[in-house]
């Protein structure tokens, strides 16, 4: 029942990155390397603005999450629109960021781990298993923000021009939907989505620089499992993959968990690298 | 007079889609034969299947005694049947005589003498000598075809396959290039097959056709017969069409 | 092909740089530098050994730690855990990076570009976690300690890594100005057409890997040797990237050039020691130099500009 629960909590995260890395690749082309980057932002963002600011707990998670968002599409504005002729050099140009963001935070903060306090400090009891109140608003969260962002996509204007975009570019800039735009929204979108992650489980984990590392690497494994582009099989890989660490962690050992990320990934590109779900073949 | 390749019962399914459908026929040495058909008959799909580069579902293709069903590219290259594309692709970043050059460095032909020279002497006989310098990219379409014919001719085919070597060419360029292929076929005695769309281009430069549509072989023959073939006329040609190809046909005396 | 004039200006251009590099310990007594050296010639390898394949196929292998790594471990197994003859190691961490590059290119090779990348980058992180689960042989994240050099004086060593160096580029140099190089490079060019010309492109991409991952997998012994300690970092992703922006930085495709890439950013980063922090710094800034100003690198260009002032 642990693991029912644990898996729950972590596939939920999962899913909240890896699909933030797809949507973002589906509609612009852009394999984002500084994906976790915005995860580990909106982690610090949060620690700073309650740690100096003296912001309520709520507000500045809030605050981070929407900055971190501006973040992202000034970062499409600047630095990734000038490249995109290449898709290698917006994936190094991206590289370059999240090595940036990494080292910056390294000496503003150190190496240390900081402390962000629970939203909820409770410890519930869920079908005979201790889980922190924290945790369960991680799941909850992570759940609301993928259904906000299904409901977004399906029922108004600008999600369905952005899921033109992902279709046809071309077709969508001849419907008069600016494609450019576009790409930058979707980008915010796609970092304020990480930065949520971020926020909701500062409080468990450590929050260090380099905390961005391993969450791409998940988010990335899903989404090759899952298929690029395609959202339903970045929620699937993300259970899939949520649920294996979950059970393996708690079966045999945490070091074994690790490689299931990456031995997903060397497995798919085998068999079949288009992922399990993906509609067409990325590149 | 044992045929150079024998083609029997070849089929290819793309999902639902019946590609190439039981298509048969032979080609004896020293010929030079055209494949007609209109877009999506399943000609370069079949020239694909000749040279490995898709399998085959079913049947079988003897070429000079060699079994090709089954083999990788490269071996049916070494078999000694050479192909061209149709979208041309040189090697990026190479000069025109390093193309040649890595196609006389196949087994093959490999101790057939020095491959720079090889080439070069290649490049003279399609009349790309003077370029032999440059680089690749920049070589206008009709001298890109040249390229291809080079590069297929410098592994010593037995049988050359040419798809749609005018495809894109202005008239200027079609015939100087129809003429590099007649002398290939006459002064070396190469078996050629081409898949063309230009009636008037085929007329002249082959002996034999082979018909096809809807991946099937609908007739076969020579030109002067191809051109009446009911089924050919009903599948590629209007009725005005050809009655002006057959005037042209007859006027320049090849009937 | 080069004419001969340029082929001789190339040779004695390579001698002067080894004569260069072999005068280092007579100018520069400290230890500590030569041991800089020392690992910025194991990187000259590597990077050399990637330019070879990668460089010249264009097929990008993200995953080049797995054979050094490879190299390292066994190394580490030998002498440590063996207690073999250091010398030994430079027989069989070739031979068993050689191996590792049958494993995954076979499999690997027929993906398209980017997914061969991704799938020898995996593979790389993949083995950096096995050597982590499996600590009992390998020591875990402590790694192997105890490793002895061939050679004990750090000159000595210096020598000896050059020479490995040297014989690896001219061999690779060579490989690359014939006839396998012009294959490599159709290949690059355009893998269907190469076919159609009667080329085996299997073998040639998995015997370039093989040749890259040998050369690899050797300056991975060496390395770890020089270090004494070998650990899981040797697998990581970041060493594969760092070897990548070298060999951009020198100009890829020239197998020189790389070389002078890795010896320039290593002699960079260190420069910048006392300031550990600004190391990824220089990385980063130099591959943003490189992607907006620079893509045909630094060193090669230079070198061609150079020689065209005696050709």
């Amino acid at each position: 029942m642990q693991i029912v629960i644990y898996g729950a909590v972590i596939s939920s995260i999962y899913a909240l990155l890896a699909v933030g890395f797809t949507l973002i690749f589906g509609v612009a082309r852009i394999l984002n390397l500084a994906h976790g980057s915005f995860y580990a932002l909106g982690a610090y963002g949060v620690y700073t603005l309650t740690a100096n600011a003296r912001l309520p707990l709520w507000l500045a998670a809030l605050v981070s999450v929407l900055l971190v968002g501006c973040l992202g599409v000034a970062i499409e504005r600047v630095l990734v629109r000038p490249l995109r002729r290449s898709m290698l050099a917006v994936l190094l140009i991206t590289l370059a960021v999240a090595l940036m963001v990494e080292q910056v935070l390294l000496l503003t903060f150190g190496s240390e781990a900081r402390n962000v306090p629970s939203m909820v400090d409770a410890t519930y009891q869920l079908f005979g298993v201790d889980i922190s109140g924290q945790r369960l608003l991680a799941f909850a969260g992570a759940v609301v923000v993928l259904a906000g962002l299904w409901g977004f996509l399906q029922f108004t204007r600008l999600g369905s021009a952005i899921l033109a975009v992902s279709q046809d570019a071309e077709a969508a800039q001849y419907m008069g939907i600016p494609s450019d735009r576009m790409y930058s929204i979707v980008m915010g979108v796609s970092a304020a989505m990480a930065a949520v992650a971020g926020v909701l489980v500062a409080p468990f984990q450590s929050v260090i620089p380099s905390m961005g590392l391993l969450p791409l690497v998940k988010a990335f494994a899903i989404v090759v499992v899952g298929g690029l582009g395609s959202i339903a099989g970045s929620i699937v890989g993300a259970l899939l993959l949520g649920f294996s660490e979950t059970i393996i962690a708690f079966e045999v050992s945490i070091e074994w968990s690790q490689i299931v990320s990456v031995a997903a990934v060397l497995i798919t590109l085998i068999v079949r690298p288009a992922g399990f779900f993906g509609k067409r073949a990325a590149f | 007079m044992s045929e150079l390749l024998q083609v029997q019962g070849l089929n290819k399914w793309f999902g639902g889609l019946h590609a190439v459908k039981d298509v048969s026929f032979a080609l004896q040495p020293g010929s030079i034969t055209g494949v007609l058909g209109p877009n999506g008959a399943g000609k370069t799909t079949m020239f694909n299947l000749l040279t490995g580069f898709i399998a085959v579902d079913s049947g079988s293709v003897l070429f000079d005694g060699h079994s090709l069903t089954g083999l990788v590219p490269h071996r049916i290259v070494n078999c000694g049947l050479a192909r061209t594309f149709q979208l041309a692709r040189p090697f990026a970043g190479m000069s025109v005589v390093e193309n040649v050059e890595v196609a006389c460095l196949a087994p093959r032909v490999r101790k057939a003498g020095k491959p720079r020279e090889r080439a070069r002497a290649l490049l003279d006989q399609v009349g790309l000598g003077r370029q032999a310098e440059l680089d690749a990219d920049v070589l206008p379409y009709g001298d890109l075809r040249r390229l291809e014919i080079a590069r297929a001719l410098a592994t010593n085919p037995k049988l050359l396959l040419l798809d749609e070597p005018f495809a894109g060419l202005g008239g200027s360029e079609i015939g100087p290039l129809a003429e590099l292929i007649r002398t290939l076929h006459e002064s070396e005695g190469l078996s050629i097959l081409i898949i063309e769309h230009k009636l008037r281009e085929f007329m002249q430069l082959v002996h034999h056709v082979i018909a096809m549509d809807f991946g099937e072989v609908v007739a076969v023959g020579t030109p002067s017969e191809i051109v009446r073939h009911p089924r050919v006329i009903e599948a590629y040609l209007g009725t005005a069409q050809i009655d002006l190809e057959l005037a042209r046909h007859e006027g320049a005396g090849r009937a | 092909m080069r004419s001969q004039r340029i082929l001789t200006i190339d040779w004695l251009g390579a001698l002067l740089a080894f004569l260069l590099l072999a005068a280092i310990p007579l100018v520069f007594r400290s230890t500590y530098m030569l041991g800089v050296m020392t690992v910025a010639l194991c990187y000259g390898m590597w990077a050399a050994s990637w330019d070879f394949m990668s460089g010249l196929t264009g097929r990008e292998n993200f995953g080049h730690s797995l054979f050094i790594g490879a190299g390292a471990y066994t190394a580490g197994f030998l002498n440590v855990n063996f207690g073999a003859d250091p010398w030994w190691s430079l027989l069989a961490a070739p031979l068993v990076a050689v191996l590792f590059s049958l494993l995954m290119g076979f499999p690997t090779l027929r993906l398209r570009g980017p997914y061969f990348a991704l799938a020898m980058l995996s593979a790389s992180a993949v083995m950096q976690n096995l050597t982590i689960i499996f600590s009992a042989y390998t020591g875990g994240q402590d790694g192997l300690n105890g490793l002895f050099p061939m050679l004990d004086s750090v000159p000595a060593y210096y020598y000896l890594t050059l020479g490995f160096l040297a014989a690896s580029a001219v061999l690779l140099r060579l490989l690359a100005n014939s006839s396998w190089g012009v294959i490599l490079r159709a290949i690059r060019g355009d893998e269907a057409t190469c076919q159609a010309a009667g080329i085996n492109v299997t073998f040639y991409k998995i015997a370039s890997l093989m040749i890259s991952a040998a050369v690899a997998g050797l300056g991975g012994a060496l390395y770890a040797h020089y270090q004494l300690q070998v650990g899981p970092d040797l697998f990581a992703v970041i060493l594969s990237i760092n070897i990548i922006i070298m060999v951009y930085v020198g100009g890829i495709g020239s197998i020189y050039g790389p070389i002078g890439g890795a010896i320039l950013l290593n002699a960079l980063t260190e420069s910048l020691r006392g300031l550990s922090e600004y190391r990824l710094w220089v990385y980063t800034v130099v591959l943003m130099i490189i992607l907006f100003f620079l893509p045909q690198g630094l060193i090669a260009p230079l070198w061609r500009r150079v020689r065209s002032l005696f050709a």
